[in-house]
């Protein structure tokens, strides 16, 4: 039997979950939801609601978990979500039919602000009591029977976290949803509620073209805000005419009073008589344990030491503890990818290149970014719980405030300097959502872990090592001044944001500073959840749709012509080869065959002894280098004598089977010809293949367009290659000059090659100048898929990323172009 | 003489005569309980000079400067 079988319509219900912030609303939907739930977003909006399922007897609730706010006069489509929600006008949200509103106790009179606006919906409502041990503790008891008379609705006291009140409060809501609610009356000034009521009765004829029927909660609202969401949509639909009756109105219940404060003073008003009634209010110390720990963690001195130590610790953890975590996590996807591929058939080449690079390499690429993602909301929640994050934002505003941002950009903006992913994700912890557009906006400017091989490459091949001013090494010099030019691009970037599409007359900042709590493990371990898996889920995807289409970029059309004289050098060494080996074991026993000689027993012992011989040798060198590695002259002083024992026990040995051991020789010789011609031209098919590649002919179409760079062909298809990571670039120019793909940024042969490489007119392909253009490119492009990813996730649209990619693109090509100008007009 | 909020000493309790300035701003001002008749007390001011934090209603905001020089206020006790 189905569940839809089992009950009928009138036992599933759906209710709004409604409050401020911090009064752990989370943790009363976790605790009545547990895991059973998703979440919803919505177009135009960056703040999500989670929806999640609970049951009480034969009847089951859906609970919509809707972001925290302090009052349901909208400023932004963010701020409009949740009285969208109560009127179930959300798209594949269903309409509530009760609320749980969440009140805190410890704050109750502001707490109500919110709460008189929702009861004037008339929703069957229970409101759920929190923090009541906290408000105790400051000497404030409630008088629930009381609150609850005055409010007329039921109160139930709840402990989200020890589950108290919790099995009440579906008890009591499954009984108040049979009764329909009455909407709560407020004291307002006759003239402002006959205002609102008269444009009430205009909204409802103005439904139709509304595209929604108006509540008449809304009309005040719409009375009151001038400037919300709600008064753009009466000028479409109403026009000009519209517009001015509303004005009308406006001047008409306002006398000379503004609107906004009748109505916060009717509001306040009613909730002080309720407060006389209910509340009673003790002399208590509770508050000045916190006030004692702020006048340590806000002091001048002691204040600024541990928030510099918290924010190094964070940062310390962000940047290099999560290093091991990233190694395993892609060593383990390489490694699980390589026992995939090797089951493949050995002739499916394609096969095993997209499983390899393009689904492996994709998934690592998703999965690697996980420690960071995750030490950093470790410690936001940790610090957000403990109530630190008020603190943190309240000493640094003053300074984000100059650049248009709040105090709150801070932690976000400095995480992106280990990585932009999870800087952007934590820029949730901003309410203002100008503020945290903007926060997203700059966060892929700061100079991330990503850009660290691109510029280690190129300072190494094409910075001088010498001293500059007596002490400074100019490679290090040139490295810290790269680490300064996203910042530098960034600073006149808000400016520009803040002044122009993000413009807001205000932004206000009016932050609550809660108490200090101590941290609950559940919730934090709920945030790192939710946050890794959401970003697994929704990210990743597109991280992973990335990477699969580059592959085939790089791979198609992999045209045989390529291969052939490649395959032909391969056939020719495998050749070479076999007569070699012939010609030794005809010489060694005639008419033996090539491929009997190594099997031979005396040739056989000879080899075993010369592999061990090496092998040896290699672990003395091995030895060496870590005993003396710190001493030159010692480590010369090792390898001399390691070399001379060596050496003789070679003799030796030939000494001993002349024969056997010559033949054993030759053949080593022969093969490390031969691997050593096969490996060149694997590298040099590479290289061909990927200059033939899609990818390869796009670099070539767009060469004049690197001109101005100081760019060829090569370096171009580099950067385009290592869209979906900066640092992939490393790889692409190892692939491209024949080196393979598997270089490293310090790698010697790789920077040779770089040094070495030249134009078409035969001159030096890099220079300082085409160095630094390359590394200032990478300063301020957006080259990173999983960075755009977020940025979408976060913003719920494609319309961020697309500008962050056009625009960090843009610039990055104008300064690129003008360090290279000015860089080879100094003679670079 | 009328003082505004940014001009309180840590310490000072005043009361709320008026709020005045940009409207949305003035709203959120008003919506979090800062209203004519309440009672404010500075309690501190950030290391840097702004924002500064105070207590109202039992609770604790911190207001830049600028938004607590559009809360006018007089001596507790006052009207």
């Amino acid at each position: 039997m189905t569940s839809s079988g089992r009950h009928n319509r009138a036992d599933r219900h759906v209710v709004a979950l409604i409050g401020n912030p911090n009064v752990g609303k989370s943790t009363l939907f976790t605790a009545l939801t547990g895991t059973r739930q998703k979440v919803a977003n919505f177009p135009g909006v960056t703040v999500e609601a989670k929806l999640g399922t609970t049951n009480f007897e034969n009847t089951e609730f859906t609970v919509i978990d809707l972001p925290g706010t302090y009052s349901l006069a909208a400023r932004s489509p963010d701020e409009r979500v949740a009285i969208d929600a109560l009127l179930g006008r959300l798209p594949q949200t269903p309409a509530p039919d009760g609320v749980i509103l969440i009140l805190d106790a410890s704050s109750l009179d502001r707490n109500l602000y919110l709460g008189t606006q929702v009861l004037e919906y008339g929703l069957p409502t229970v409101i759920a009591l929190t923090m009541v041990d906290v408000a105790k503790d400051r000497g404030i008891s409630i008088d629930l029977e009381k609150l609850s008379a005055a409010l007329g609705v039921s109160v139930v006291v709840v402990n989200a976290p020890s589950n108290l009140g919790v099995a009440e409060l579906k008890a009591t809501l499954h009984r108040q949803l049979h009764h329909p609610g009455k909407p709560l009356e407020l004291p307002f000034p006759p003239g402002l509620r006959q205002a609102a009521d008269d444009l009430y009765q205009d909204l409802c004829d103005l439904s139709v073209d509304l595209g929604y029927k108006p509540s008449r909660p809304e009309a005040m609202r719409l009375l009151v805000d001038t400037a919300g969401p709600m008064q753009q949509e009466v000028r479409e639909a109403g026009g000009a005419a519209f517009v001015e009756k509303l004005e009308q109105l406006r001047n008409r219940a306002a006398q000379g009073r503004s609107l906004a404060l009748q109505e916060a003073q009717a509001r306040y008003g009613q909730i002080s008589a309720w407060m006389r009634e209910a509340k009673q209010t003790q002399a208590s110390d509770a508050r000045t344990r916190t006030d004692k720990v702020d006048a340590i963690l806000t002091h001048k001195l002691w204040g600024t030491l541990v928030f510099v130590l918290v924010m190094g610790l964070m940062f310390q953890s962000i940047y290099s503890w999560s290093g091991p975590l990233m190694e395993g996590i892609e060593g383990g996807i390489g490694w699980l990818g390589e026992q995939v591929v090797s089951l493949l058939p050995q002739d499916a080449a394609m096969l095993r290149s997209l499983v390899g690079s393009g689904i492996f390499g994709g998934v690592g690429g998703v999965l690697v970014f996980l420690p960071q993602i995750l030490i950093l909301f470790l410690f936001i929640a940790v610090l957000e719980d403990l109530g630190y994050m008020s603190r943190a934002a309240f000493l640094m505003d003053r300074i984000m405030s100059r650049f248009g941002l709040s105090g709150r950009s801070f932690i976000p903006l400095l995480s992106s300097f280990a990585c932009a992913i999870p800087g952007i994700m934590g820029t949730r912890v901003i309410e203002d959502r100008n503020t945290r557009l903007t926060t997203v906006f700059l966060a892929p400017f700061m100079s991330c872990s990503a850009r660290l091989p691109v510029y280690t490459l190129m300072i190494g091949a094409f910075v001088p090592g010498q001293t500059v001013l007596g002490f400074l090494n100019l490679q290090g010099l040139v490295l810290f001044a790269m680490y300064w030019v996203g910042p530098a691009f960034a600073v006149p970037t808000a400016l520009v944001l803040k002044r122009g599409i993000l413009k807001s007359k205000v932004t206000p900042f009016l932050m609550e500073m809660p108490s200090y709590k101590m941290p609950r493990l559940k919730n934090v371990l709920r945030v790192l959840y939710e946050r890794g898996s959401s970003f697994v889920k929704r990210a990743g995807t597109v991280i992973l749709a990335v990477s699969i289409i580059v592959w085939a970029l790089l791979w198609f059309p992999h045209s045989s012509q390529v291969s052939q004289p490649f395959e032909n050098q391969r056939q020719a060494a495998t050749e070479q080869y076999e007569a070699e080996s012939n010609r030794l074991a005809n010489g060694y026993k005639p008419g033996l065959a090539g491929a009997d000689l190594a099997a031979q027993p005396d040739v056989e012992a000879a080899l075993q002894d010369v592999a061990e011989l090496q092998e040896t040798r290699a672990q003395g060198q091995q030895e060496d280098q870590a005993a003396f590695g710190h001493d030159p002259q010692a480590l010369a002083e090792a390898a001399r004598l390691d070399e001379a024992a060596y050496v003789a026990t070679l003799q030796e040995l030939k000494r001993r089977h002349k024969q056997a051991f010559d033949a054993a020789m030759g053949l080593n010789e022969a093969q490390a010809k031969r691997d050593e011609v096969i490996a060149d031209a694997d590298h040099g098919e590479s290289a061909a293949l990927a200059e033939d590649s899609i990818l390869g002919r796009v670099g070539h179409a767009l060469a004049p367009a690197f001109r101005p760079l100081g760019w060829d062909w090569r370096i171009g298809m580099g950067a385009i290659a290592s869209f979906p990571a900066r640092e992939v670039i490393v790889g692409t120019l190892g692939t491209i000059f024949s080196l393979g793909s598997e270089v490293e940024a310090e790698d010697a042969s790789l920077r040779d090659h770089l040094v070495a490489a030249k134009d078409e007119d035969g001159n030096p392909l890099f220079t300082l100048a085409t160095a630094l253009s390359v590394m200032v490119f990478f300063a301020l492009c957006a080259q990173c898929a999983a960075t755009l990813a977020v940025m979408r996730r976060e913003t719920n649209s494609w319309k961020w990323p697309i500008a962050s990619f056009l625009y960090m693109t843009t610039l990055a090509y104008v300064v690129a172009a003008a360090t290279f100008w000015v860089a080879r007009g100094l003679g670079g | 003489m009328a003082r505004t909020l940014a001009q309180l000493k840590p310490g000072d309790i005043a009361r709320v005569s008026d709020v005045t300035g940009d409207a949305a701003l003035t709203q959120r001002i008003l919506e979090m309980g800062i209203l004519p008749g309440n009672d404010v007390q500075l309690v501190r001011v950030a290391p840097l000079g702004d924002p500064m934090e105070f207590a109202v209603l039992g609770y604790r905001i911190s207001l830049r400067k600028s938004e607590a020089a559009c809360v006018q206020c007089a001596e507790p006790g006052a009207a």
